[in-house]
């Protein structure tokens, strides 16, 4: 147990050297107890080496049994550390003699015989009071009196206990435990010296004991944390200033589509940056300093941004809102580390960007019935929106498959792409791709196309090779689809570089296919209807016969070009013998009906025209015809005539219904609006038509016109006063001239766009050499 | 094609009538409006369609008017409407289709004094 060894240099803190310091006197050390008394050197030397024990990052019962360890045999020939744990109950952690027999047996002692902590053994004493205790000479019956059993009692005289201090390991005002030591007969009984001295060491291993806690309790909390941190939906993680990921929780690890978080830690900074490709929301690349993270390390503001990552590798796409913060040192207060939270709004922000898409292509789809033009513009939004190209087939007349759009993000990829399609039209019957999807009706998507898939598809080696420089990963074909069949199909393609394509991107794709096949199918239904009206209005406008000695024009304009056709229409018709009937006329409404009931009001008023040639009966013939006419409620305005030369001159019975007065237009510049106004036909029991009766003299004109010529006197039309200011200048004219002057007028007037059609009808004495 | 509509259509009841004032153009895009208000609002036992305010009024809106009143009169209500603006006069007049309306000074006026009017410019000109 006393055994002496020569003191090493250096020693690691905390290794039992066996020895006795140094510094105790001379050669033989001090290698009695009387020599350990006699100097106290050893003890500062004892102190220095209990500090860098303590300072030691071991875990607390290592270094405990260090603590213990250097004791021996300077200060103690048993040393005993014992804690109260957090339920009350004292615990040895660290036991330490020379004879290591004693130690073990001191521990088994303990372990069977647990100090009662309210009883009378000095350890349980000095925990409970905080004051250290010295016990000079120990005899038996003291021993006996506080030990925990007979056995107790016996292992502690058989073992010699001679001297005892105890010392309370306290720290901020809590005794966490004791420290024992002993000295066996045959050395020094303790002194006060030595109870300071074991109260120094006490104190600081108190001291250690609760740093140690507290960094238990640290990880405990650090566990529980980091618990729950792995557990957040929302993704974290850690940047130091190096800009190294230190900490990323399991949502993190996902949303980054990274294989664990040691990847992540382990990866340089800006490595796990090039894994993506980084845009903002207006498709711009971001860079590493454009990162909330990196600003704050910069010193500079850091609001939440809204980054649209894509994993390069796998072309997977996350919209993430990243809100950054700084953990400050709370020592220093500079920023050690910047956590951020990076919320995965990608659900949120593709269904927005999805309802925005729509709501564009919608807008240019209904803007114009000009589908070749909208589905162009159609394909570049789809292009930008969901992959890199858009390509749009229409099934032509004749079965085959033309190809009407096309773009490419890329301008060079675009002439590629378009190369192909010129070169490998596909067959219409081929069971795959396009003519595949527009037979089924079935939308498809196809992820990760490997190169043997592509070598199925091509055709041969250079189309092959051509789709292989133009790149398709991922690719989408939807049906334009109209109620009944599809029209053609949209084709998107997201090549390497790209996103990849989603089953949101397909439902995305098939709302698109619907909303256009609907916007073709009604653009090609309006066209055609459109020119069916045209046809038949064309064909209801009748060429003029020549009527001995009058000279007599028209001219017809239709509305504008987005208008329906109109009900607008004239006729001159011989009523037998030298009567004439002129008739202009407007039917309400506009297509293909409008048209039908013209031809009925027409074809009316010849019938009469043929037996019973007199305006107002006329009228009331067509009256009763729009009455029972089986098109529903229709309204007709009309202007009818008879006319019969004679002479240089002409007689003429005028009768109105709803329709503008005629203008008679000269001799010279006087204008008069003639006919009685009648009640406008078709609606309303009984009409009121009257006739009046005038004679048309040589240099005369009568202009008749529907009201597309002033246009109901909308506020930028011709109005009625205008057009006899204007029929007043140009009644000397010729008469398609003249007429030519009123229309282009009017169409001016209305912006080039007129709402209604324009009919002019015009009679004149021909002059002799005047064959028009 | 999308169809500008620039009818606005203020509906409002009097003791013994329904009130819908017509507020913009009355034209081909706009005249389903009327007819939509029509079917749309409880009757009273009369409907007046104050037209003060309409701005415009083509053919379309003409055949619309007079296809609330047959409406109006199969129910066996009374119908009128109010004085329109000059051009919507002028067409009125140009079709004499003002000889077939009861024309009221204002939409809540009591009906009796211009009704006789009506008639009697319609039996007039008749």
């Amino acid at each position: 147990m006393s055994s002496v060894e020569t003191h090493r240099q250096p020693r690691e803190p905390g290794e039992w050297t066996g020895a006795r310091p140094a510094a105790a006197s001379g050669a033989d050390a001090g290698g009695t107890p009387r020599a350990r008394a006699e100097s106290r050197d050893w003890a500062v030397a004892l102190l220095v080496e209990t500090g860098a024990v303590l300072s030691s990052s071991l875990d607390l019962a290592t270094t405990m049994d260090r603590v213990a360890r250097l004791t021996i045999p300077a200060l103690a020939d048993l040393c005993v550390i014992d804690l109260l744990d957090d339920s009350g109950t004292i615990a040895e952690i660290a036991a330490a003699s020379a004879d290591p027999a004693l130690a073990h047996g001191l521990e088994a002692m303990r372990a069977r015989f647990p100090l009662d902590p309210g009883g009378p053994h000095p350890v349980a004493r000095v925990i409970r009071s905080g004051e250290a205790e010295l016990r000079a000479e120990m005899h038996a019956d003291l021993l006996r009196s506080f030990a925990q059993g007979s056995e107790h009692a016996r292992f502690m005289i058989e073992n010699g206990y001679r001297s005892a201090v105890v010392a309370p390991l306290t720290a901020r005002g809590r005794t966490l435990g004791a420290l024992s030591a002993l000295r066996l007969t045959g050395s020094e009984p303790y002194t006060a010296d030595d109870l300071a001295l074991a109260c120094e060491i006490a104190r600081r291993a108190a001291l250690a004991i609760d740093n140690a806690q507290l960094y238990a309790d640290l990880r405990a909390v650090e566990g529980r944390l980091e618990a729950v941190l792995e557990n957040l939906a929302e993704a974290i993680t850690v940047i130091d200033a190096q800009g190294r990921t230190v900490f990323a929780n399991q949502a993190a690890v996902d949303l980054l589509g990274l294989g664990s978080a040691e990847d992540l830690a382990e990866a340089k900074p800006g490595e796990i940056m090039a894994r993506f490709r980084v845009l903002d929301e207006a498709g711009r690349e971001l860079g590493l300093s454009d990162m909330p993270a990196r600003r704050i390390f910069n010193g500079e503001d850091a609001p939440p941004l809204l980054v649209r990552n894509i994993v390069r590798a796998t072309g997977e796409e996350r919209w993430v809102v990243v809100r950054a913060s700084a953990i400050r040192d709370p020592a220093t207060g500079a920023i050690a580390f910047v956590a951020n939270v990076l919320e995965n709004v990608t659900d949120v922000k593709r269904a927005q960007l999805a309802e925005a898409f729509m709501a564009r292509t919608s807008r240019v789809l209904a803007s114009s019935m000009d589908y070749g033009t909208t589905l162009k513009t159609v394909a570049r939004e789809a292009a930008t929106y969901l992959a890199d190209w858009c390509a749009v087939d229409l099934v032509g007349e004749r079965g085959a498959i033309e190809r009407v759009a096309v773009h490419h993000n890329d301008p060079e990829k675009l002439a590629l792409a378009e190369r192909i399609d010129r070169l490998h039209r596909p067959s219409p019957s081929a069971q795959t791709g396009v003519p595949d999807v527009i037979r089924t009706g079935k939308a498809v998507l196809f992820n990760d196309i490997a190169p043997e898939d592509l070598a199925r598809y091509a055709r041969n080696d250079e189309h092959l090779r051509l789709l292989t420089e133009l790149g398709a990963r991922d690719v989408i074909i939807v049906p334009l689809a109209a109620p009944t069949h599809a029209l053609g199909a949209i084709t998107l393609v997201s090549s390497h570089e790209g996103r990849r394509l989603t089953e949101g991107d397909l439902d995305v794709a098939i709302r698109l296919g619907r909303r256009s096949g609907t916007a073709v199918e009604s653009a090609r239904l309006y066209t055609e209807r459109t020119r069916i009206a045209r046809t038949l209005q064309r064909a209801l406008l009748p060429s003029l016969p020549d009527v001995p000695g009058l000279s007599i024009a028209a001219s017809y304009r239709p509305a504008g070009e987005l208008n329906e056709v109109g009900g607008d229409f004239y006729d001159v018709v011989g009523c037998g013998g030298e009567r004439w009937m002129l008739v202009i006329g407007d039917v309400c409404g506009k297509g293909a009906e409008a048209a039908a009931v013209t031809a009925l009001a027409r074809y009316t008023l010849r019938a009469v025209a043929m037996f019973d040639p007199q305006p107002v009966k006329m009228l009331h013939a067509l009256h009763e015809a729009l009455r029972q006419q089986g098109f529903g409620e229709q309204m007709c305005t009309a202007c009818v005539a008879t006319i019969e030369p004679f002479g240089n001159r002409a007689r003429l019975t005028l009768a109105l219904a709803g329709h503008p007065q005629p203008l008679l237009v000269g001799p010279g510049d006087s204008v008069h609006p003639v006919g009685e106004p009648g009640t406008v036909l078709g609606i309303v029991d009984p009409v009121t038509v009257r006739e009046i009766e005038f004679e048309l003299r040589t240099g005369q004109t009568l202009v008749m016109y529907t009201d597309g010529v002033t246009d109901a006197a909308r506020p930028d039309a011709l109005e009625t006063a205008g057009l006899e200011r204007l029929a007043a200048r140009v009644g000397g004219l010729p008469l398609p001239e003249m007429l030519a002057h009123i229309e282009r007028s009017a169409v001016e007037r209305a912006s080039g766009e007129p709402h209604d059609d324009i009919a002019l009808l015009a009679v004149r004495i021909a002059a002799p050499d005047d064959l028009t | 094609m999308a169809a500008p509509n620039h009818l606005q259509i203020n509906a409002r009841r009097g003791s013994d009538r329904l009130i819908l004032e017509l507020v913009g153009e009355l034209d081909l895009f706009s005249s389903s409006t009327l007819a939509d208000a029509i079917d749309l609002h409880e009757r009273a036992g009369m409907l007046v369609l104050d037209i003060t305010r309409v701005s415009f009024i083509d053919s379309t809106g003409l055949k619309a008017i007079f296809s609330a009143r047959r409406e109006a009169q199969a129910r066996g209500e009374q119908f009128a409407v109010t004085r329109g603006s000059p051009q919507v006069q002028r067409l009125l007049s140009l079709t004499l289709l003002d000889e077939h309306l009861v024309t009221l000074p204002a939409a809540d006026a009591a009906e009796s004094v211009t009704a006789e009017d009506g008639a009697a410019a319609g039996s007039d000109r008749a």
